[in-house]
């Protein structure tokens, strides 16, 4: 299980970050959780996760600005969205910048974990 | 019978007959004199006796009216007296003489005497024989009681002289005897307070005070002053403490118990004599204020369901931000409980995590919980409370309602709060509403420069004038120099959707906190929005 690369998240709100981070656990993940996305962007090992799950409206750098200044850093880390804010532009916004998924709260465990192996291209039941 | 030298009157004792017979067998039923003197009605009173006692109304006023309404409080047993003795005397065709003792009149004797003839057979005539020690201090002080008089009558608010000399001595008593604390003193000798309320006495009152107590005339109020306090008894308590403490004057809102059985709140103010003036009158003043409170309740409730009501509408301008504060813990919830069920379906199922994750559901159940009671807090009717309260801790309790609108909108927050901020009286519903208000102001005046990403400041501090000051500054498009003065009217606004009430209701509570709000413009662009409010020191 610890194979499986590393996935980060990004929350402003701990218990929805701590939530999340339980979730990959029992689900087999390895998970590191970030309060805001300057921290996230200034961890040394960005480039070693494999994917990004992270909020949109966050203090400071929000989820947007997040994955463009990831993809302004030719990072083609996969990014999926979990969030409370279902406005159309943002989520186009987001999608068109490259995101995997756009996940609006309150999600179902099995919606994320659907969205994680498309992201890191695993088959269902692995 | 003008002819007469000195005061002289005709009364006529037709409606009293039968108690001064009473009175005669030595039946004296309780307040008999000021029966006596309420039924015996002045038929006629020549020149000085209108200026003696009758003065501020004059001659005709005197006629047909009862003596009671008259007679100095000082002299009615005496006249009371007279008028007994002289039907007592008429059999033996005699009169009735008094010598008293007189400031103004030189050695006077009062007489009364009935008529014998059968026409006048009901009348008792009664005069004043003396000379004035001084004419002129006698005018003098003849004029001056006359202007006192009028002032009194003419009074529009209840006028009541007391004779508490009775209670006086017993507190000159208990002083000798080292007494100190009346209040404890009190609160031990309840009883002290019913007797006070029995031996101290309303010798007198003026038209305004019949008519505030429903009274047929002055005479069905003389005597003790303990019907004034039926319905307030704490008030002759807090009366009398303040007449021990020596204090000059008294004054409180109570309920009054009218004679014909209404119930009043009056003002109700109390000036005790001090030496060397006469001791025997403490005056007592009352005001009905009744309908002045009932307005002004009905005033504060509709101010009350005004400001609940633009709450209300600024709530309903925020739902998507308040439905995203119960979102969050919502979806915490949700995965926590879904994971939990994963844990536990394992060949060997993690109980500590499942506890861990379960405490944590708890947890952001609770937080859901307290959103929604600040929500209903908002938004359900209250009458307006005085606490003390932290201002900051109000501010965060605001921040709540606006949080996601300020984030969505990526605006640059920052806070900066005094620490140990003194404390300061308030609503708190209220002054969350106030902060909320401003917090949509600034919100709504940084979306107007959609360029820029727009920062709100926020600040609270306290000055060395016991003050403690709220300031909000953004960055927007700042207020136009001409709208500067009137950005708190109410139905002032610049926006096209706003109805222009969220400043004014602003203004409306600080300034019933007894504090101040202001705007002005930044040098550096944008506006600046503050309060202040008194603390609670």
């Amino acid at each position: 299980m610890s194979k499986l690369p590393l996935i980060a998240i990004v929350d402003d709100d701990q218990a929805m970050r701590e939530a999340l981070f339980d979730l990959l656990q029992v689900e087999g993940f390895s998970a590191r959780a970030f309060a805001d996305a300057a921290s996230f962007l200034a961890a040394a090992a960005v480039t070693e996760f494999g994917c990004l799950l992270t909020d949109v409206r966050m203090p400071g750098i929000d989820g947007i600005e997040l994955q463009q200044c990831l993809r302004a850093r030719c990072s083609s880390m996969p990014v999926i969205f979990v969030t409370s804010d279902e406005d159309a532009v943002t989520r186009t916004q987001a999608m068109n910048d490259g995101a995997t998924a756009y996940l609006t709260k309150p999600l179902a465990n099995a919606e994320l974990v659907r969205s994680l192996d498309l992201a890191l291209e695993r088959r269902p039941g692995r | 019978m003008h002819r007469h030298k000195g005061a002289c009157w005709a009364f006529d004792i037709s409606l009293v007959r039968a108690l001064i017979e009473s009175v005669s067998l030595g039946n004296r039923p309780v307040d008999w004199v000021g029966t006596l003197l309420a039924g015996t009605l002045i038929i006629d009173a020549n020149g000085d006796a209108v200026h003696l006692f009758g003065a501020y109304s004059g001659r005709a006023r005197m006629v047909g009216q009862p003596v009671g309404s008259f007679w100095p409080a000082e002299g009615r047993n005496i006249l009371a007296d007279l008028i007994v003795g002289a039907v007592a005397a008429y059999a033996r065709r005699g009169a009735r003489k008094i010598r008293i003792k007189s400031l103004v009149l030189h050695d006077p004797v009062l007489i009364a005497w009935m008529s014998d003839s059968g026409e006048l057979a009901d009348i008792v005539f009664l005069t004043i024989v003396a000379e004035p020690v001084d004419d002129r201090s006698f005018w003098a002080l003849r004029t001056s009681e006359e202007r006192y008089n009028n002032l009194i009558h003419h009074l529009p608010f209840a006028f009541l002289e007391v004779d508490s000399r009775a209670q006086a001595e017993i507190f000159d008593e208990q002083r000798r005897k080292g007494l100190r604390d009346v209040a404890a003193y009190l609160d031990s000798n309840p009883d002290d307070i019913i007797r006070a309320r029995d031996i101290v006495r309303i010798t007198d009152v003026n038209r305004s005070a019949v008519q505030l107590f429903g009274a047929r005339d002055a005479s069905e109020l003389l005597g003790p002053v303990d019907p004034l306090f039926a319905a307030s008894p704490e008030t002759a308590r807090r009366v009398m403490i303040h007449h021990f403490e020596g204090y000059r004057s008294y004054s409180e809102i109570m309920k009054l118990r009218t004679l014909d059985g209404r119930l009043l709140d009056v003002s109700l103010s109390v000036t005790y004599p001090t030496r060397p003036e006469r001791l025997d009158i403490t005056l007592i003043m009352l005001e009905d204020i009744t309908d002045r409170l009932r307005t002004e309740a009905q005033l504060r409730q509709v101010q009350a369901d005004y400001t609940r009501a633009a709450r209300i509408s600024m709530l309903g301008e925020l739902a998507s931000s308040i439905a995203h504060e119960v979102n969050q813990p919502l979806s915490a919830i949700l995965t926590n409980a879904e994971t939990s069920l994963r844990w536990l379906s394992r060949d060997e199922p993690n109980l500590e995590k499942v506890a861990q994750l379960t405490t944590r559901i708890s947890d952001s159940a609770q937080h859901a919980g307290e959103i929604v009671r600040r929500i209903r807090g908002m938004t359900t009717r209250h009458v307006p409370r005085s606490v003390e309260l932290d201002l900051n801790e109000i501010l965060q309790e605001a921040f709540l309602f606006v949080r996601h609108d300020i984030e969505s909108r990526s605006i640059e927050l920052s806070i900066q709060l005094q620490r140990d901020l003194p404390r300061v009286r308030g609503d708190r519903v209220q002054l969350q509403q106030v902060i909320v208000n401003l917090l949509v102001n600034s919100v709504q005046a940084i979306q107007q420069r959609a360029a820029t990403r727009g920062a709100i400041e926020l600040s609270t501090n306290a000055d060395a004038r016991g003050a403690v000051t709220f300031t909000i500054r953004d960055d927007g498009p700042g207020i136009a120099e001409d709208d500067i003065d009137r950005v708190f009217n109410s139905f002032f606004t610049t926006k096209e959707e706003g109805v222009g009430i969220g400043l004014a209701i602003c203004q409306s509570i600080i300034a019933a906190h007894g504090g101040a709000i202001s705007a002005a413009n930044r040098p550096e662009g944008g506006a600046r929005f503050w309060f202040s409010l008194p603390t609670s020191e």
